[in-house]
């Protein structure tokens, strides 16, 4: 088998997440308050990262294969996938609810800590079921840690120099996981080391790439830190450029920010 | 609370108004206290400057015997360790501390008597690494003091331990500096300035004091670990005890890295204001200078394992740090691109505050470029620790940040003295040291590449590379000629020079807009705050719009504590993560957390001082509601409870040390006495806190007047309590679980 038979074959068109995905997209026709244009793209992109985290190659891999392309769909899903979908929304003013930031902060987080607690980490690799709550769980606190910064209601936004300070804290608390995941001579997901070859492409995988559990976890650990690393610190970027547009005096750390055309 | 936010100091407060050797021993006015840094700063550039001349006369001729390999050592180490903690830093501090208040329209620093303290660590610091030289010769092994070199089998002589000692005295009064950089920042500012305007010199200050606040604790943590292995005897970055050579490098590096940065972006906010005011243009793309500073500030952290490529990290990790390392390159491009940008099209005044800064520009790109050229793994196996990387760091420090300093020098001179330095002296300073500079460094490039190895005392006479050495420190005389034109040019202009007026340079910052020197609150009156440039505003009499508030939510109290939690836990992180390194679940010899630890019983002491933050919580409650007696005496029962966790954990420690237990048994009591020992030490602290708070409320303080005291020591005391909880439940309920 070669790379390209791998792309090609272990494409896994589970019935129940092309479903979601096309029912989010009707709804989002609908009835949804579907922006024209980047809008648009921009929940499109979304979706299509999560239909290819669950069915495409990745995700027949993180299913007990390679831990690095567990990392990988894990990082699609908690921190491509929500981000873009919420930016798919038109922003709207009006109510907001009241949650402490230390909420949504502790579940993106939790994200990232709790499904790599090695009992864990074994069972959604060998129990299909589980496997899906982990993804359906991701997915949902991800979307909980970036309402906070990309809420379309904007009352519910954090000012700019709080979700400065939110989201740098949570990437340094990631940025801790990945490098005690990349450094650590101790195993985190047991079940990768002796897969269960459903697919027949582990002679490829270990001898055409070159990819040894070591190195398979370190590749994973450097995903969280690195790549991970880059998308908070994009998103740091964009609070502070909405900051910086406001040239008006308002209180940085007022929940109450005026009216601005676009956003 | 809102009384406290908006007290700023008043002239009274500053009985100094004389210019005694006492008045300004005593000060606290900001721009005394900016002055002194510099003065100091000049000082110890003397000092560090003669330093590298003795190493390049040395390296002048092969196989010269001019300096013995022992001096050689010493003299390098105590260069970098001077420029970088004595020359650099301080002056930068200083330069921010002149103009961060008078940039915002602030009277002072938020803590002015924090401030002088933060000064006087330096020269107490400074003084400490050079006492090294009366008790048995200076520290030698380089300024990043590698362990196992900086072992005490290999570094016997007490030179490290004043090194050590030195860099924590100067740790910790640049992060005193920096959260009271982030406090006045954040909570200071004029009318009208909000964050979108205030000068891009002071959003650098910022952006560079969260620098300081969360990489100088890693420093302070690796060097106290260093500590503990020379003076008792532990072995936590010796291989012969089962420590890890490669931690101390770790840990250097996620310090170092962003040091970098911290050296660097003060020069970059520099720059931003010198080129727009001699281009007369504003700067282009103000946003993009302050993102790509948070930019560089998010990934410095990130990268600090380039510096070890040659340490064997593995392929993986190269290739990761390869890349994320060359990512830096982008926003520093960006940069350059808008300073470039703002001189597109201007019309440009080349006084020689802009001289250096367009050298700045040229050899700042350069160093730049070297730099990237080391994020190729490949590239930094063959080029590290040769010339190469001398030259690369000098392009960046000196010729990037020093060139800055120079010029803000020139620029920012008259502000300070009210006179203008000559500018013939200048030119002359200018081009004799743009000559030197770069006669000394850019053949550094050539000789790296040929193979010669930095930190050696000489050399053999191999072809090239006794004329390029000697070519270098034809540069090296040249660069100490262009310094004494610039301290001639000092002294002399401070005296004769021409009078400057209140803004020179047709400048548009609020510094411009006072007195020169300014007085000694600053500003009679601060001008009207609507743009990015308030004097350009008010000159072109821009239609005042109806006045905008600015909206205060922020105590300075309150972000000055939350800033110091912040470093307290990047500290604790450091000593939490040592300890869970050398402390795997299973395969341990000797005492283990397992074997030798009382769970039950220390578990008791931890719910005294978790009880504690209960019993304070209701100190606070009852403050709130003017119940004063009843306020003081839930903060006596807190200090009690306190006092009963630190007598549990002396408990703890006399029964270890009866089984025969201490800090040099092995590394797991290594690392468990550090951590604790370092938790009751914050213990100890709090525990004083609150005693003299206790003192003030009994004295009737707290009737007197509505304090934010114990908001800011109860935070403290939390914050203490949240890291015993998580040391708990590491040390003690792993070892059971």
């Amino acid at each position: 088998m070669t790379t390209r038979d791998l792309l090609m074959s272990c494409w896994t068109p589970d019935p129940l997440a092309l479903f979601g995905c096309a029912a989010a997209v009707t709804l989002y026709l609908i009835r949804g308050r579907a922006g024209a244009g980047a809008r648009a793209v921009s929940f499109a992109a979304g979706l299509l990262v999560l239909a290819l985290a669950l069915v495409s190659p990745v995700g027949a891999l993180a299913e007990g294969y390679l831990f690095s392309a567990h990392m990988l769909q894990h990082l699609m899903l908690v921190l491509v996938v929500p981000p873009l979908v919420l930016l798919g929304f038109e922003p709207f003013n009006r109510g907001r609810v009241r949650l402490p930031a230390f909420v949504p902060w502790g579940l993106g987080v939790g994200a990232m800590w709790l499904w790599h607690a090695p009992t864990l980490c074994n069972a959604a690799s060998q129990s299909e079921a589980i496997h899906r709550l982990q993804e359906a769980s991701l997915l949902a606190m991800g979307s909980a840690f970036w309402w906070p910064v990309l809420a379309p209601r904007t009352g519910d936004r954090l000012p700019p120099l709080g979700g400065v300070v939110y989201l740098f804290s949570a990437c340094v608390a990631c940025t801790l996981l990945g490098v005690a995941i990349t450094f650590s001579p101790v195993e985190v997901c047991s079940v990768f080391a002796h897969p269960v070859d459903r697919f027949g492409v582990m002679p490829l995988v270990r001898d055409g790439w070159g990819l040894t559990p070591e190195r398979d976890q370190q590749i994973g650990g450097l995903l969280m830190w690195v790549p991970a690393c880059v998308v908070y610190g994009a998103a740091i970027l964009a609070v502070l450029a909405r900051l910086l547009r406001d040239t008006a005096p308002v209180g940085m750390w007022a929940r109450t920010t005026p009216r601005r055309r676009c956003e | 609370m809102s009384e406290a936010v908006t007290t700023q100091p008043s002239i009274e407060a500053y009985p100094d108004e004389a210019h005694g050797l006492n008045a300004w021993m005593t000060t606290v006015d900001h721009k005394r206290v900016g002055v002194l840094y510099l003065i100091t700063a000049l000082l110890f550039f003397g000092v560090g400057g003669l330093e590298a001349l003795a190493l390049r006369l040395q390296l002048a001729r092969p196989n010269s015997a001019l300096v013995s390999a022992e001096a050689f050592n010493q003299l390098f180490t105590m260069h970098g360790t001077t420029m970088i903690f004595l020359v650099v830093m301080p002056t930068l501090v200083g330069f921010g501390n002149y103009l961060v208040p008078l940039m915002i329209g602030a009277r002072d620093m938020a803590f002015p008597r924090l401030n002088a303290m933060s000064y006087w660590l330096f020269p107490c610091g400074a003084f400490l690494l050079h006492f090294s030289l009366m008790a048995g010769g200076a520290p030698s092994a380089g300024w990043f003091g590698y362990a196992p070199l900086s072992e005490t089998p290999f570094s016997s002589t007490p030179g490290t331990d004043y090194w050590i000692l030195a860099l924590l005295v100067l740790g910790v009064g640049s992060v005193a500096t920096a959260i009271n950089f982030i406090a006045t920042i954040l909570t200071l500012r004029a009318p009208g300035m909000s964050l979108g305007r205030v000068p891009l010199f002071v959003w650098m200050t910022l952006v560079t004091s969260v620098l300081v606040v969360l990489a100088l604790p890693v420093l302070n943590a690796a060097l106290v670990l260093l500590l503990v292995d020379r003076k008792l005897d532990a072995h936590v970055f010796l291989a012969s005890g089962g420590g890890n050579t490669l931690l101390w490098q770790h840990l250097f590096w996620t310090f170092g890295h962003p040091e970098v940065y911290i050296l660097a972006l003060p020069a970059f906010g520099m720059i931003s204001e010198i080129i727009p005011v001699f281009s007369r243009k504003p700067i282009f793309g103000y946003g993009f200078v302050v993102a790509s500073a948070v930019a560089i500030a998010i990934l410095s952290f990130g990268v600090w394992a380039h510096h070890m490529f040659a340490a064997g990290l593995g392929h993986t990790a190269d290739v990761f740090f390869a890349a994320g390392s060359m990512l830096i390159a982008v926003p520093t491009g960006v940069k350059i691109f808008n300073w470039i940008a703002t001189m597109w099209g201007g019309s440009i005044r080349f006084t020689t505050a802009m001289l250096f800064a367009t050298a700045f520009l040229v050899e700042f790109v350069i160093g730049g470029l070297s730099g990237v050229t080391f994020a190729a793994a490949p590239i930094d196996w063959q080029m590290t620790d040769t010339y190469y990387v001398v030259a690369h760091f000098h392009y960046v420090i000196f010729g990037g940040t020093a060139f800055a300093v120079m010029g803000a020098t020139y620029y920012w001179f008259p502000k300070m003295t009210g006179r203008l330095l000559s500018e013939l002296l200048g030119k002359w300073h200018f081009w004799l040291m743009v000559v030197g500079f770069n006669l000394t460094f850019f053949v550094q490039h050539f000789l790296g590449i040929l193979g010669m190895p930095r930190r050696v005392f000489t050399y053999p006479d191999l072809p090239h590379w006794a004329s390029l050495n000697l070519t270098s420190t034809v540069g090296a005389v040249v660069m100490a000629i262009a310094s004494l034109v610039f301290v001639a040019n000092l002294a002399l202009s401070l005296r004769r020079g021409k009078v400057a007026g209140d803004n020179p340079w047709q400048a548009w910052t609020l510094e411009w807009a006072t007195t020169s020197p300014p007085q000694h609150d600053n500003f009679a009156e601060v001008p009207p705050v609507r743009g990015r440039r308030p004097l350009w505003d008010l000159a072109q009499a821009v239609e005042a719009k109806p006045d905008e508030t600015t909206e205060r939510t922020l105590d300075k109290s309150v972000v000055a504590v939350w800033g110091f939690i912040v470093s307290e836990a990047a500290f604790f992180l450091i000593l939490v993560i040592t300890y869970v390194f050398f402390n795997p679940a299973v395969g341990a010899t000797g005492p283990t957390a397992s074997s030798v630890l009382d769970v039950g019983r220390t578990g008791a002491f931890t719910a005294c001082l978790v009880a504690s933050s209960g019993t304070l919580w209701l100190s606070e409650r009852r403050l709130d509601r003017k119940e004063h007696a009843a306020a003081a005496r839930w903060l006596f029962v807190t200090i009690v409870l306190g006092v009963l966790f630190l007598v549990g954990q002396g408990g703890e420690y006399l029964g270890l040390y009866r089984r025969g237990v201490t800090v040099a048994t092995n590394l797991f009591a290594t690392t468990f006495f550090t951590l604790t020992g370092f938790h009751g030490l914050h213990v100890t602290v709090g525990l004083v806190a609150m005693s003299i708070v206790l003192g003030l409320a009994l004295a009737g303080d707290f009737r007197r007047r509505h304090s934010t005291l114990l908001r800011a020591v109860g935070l403290y005391w939390h914050f203490v309590d949240v890291v015993w909880l998580v040391v708990f439940s590491i040390v003690y309920l792993r070892a059971r679980g």
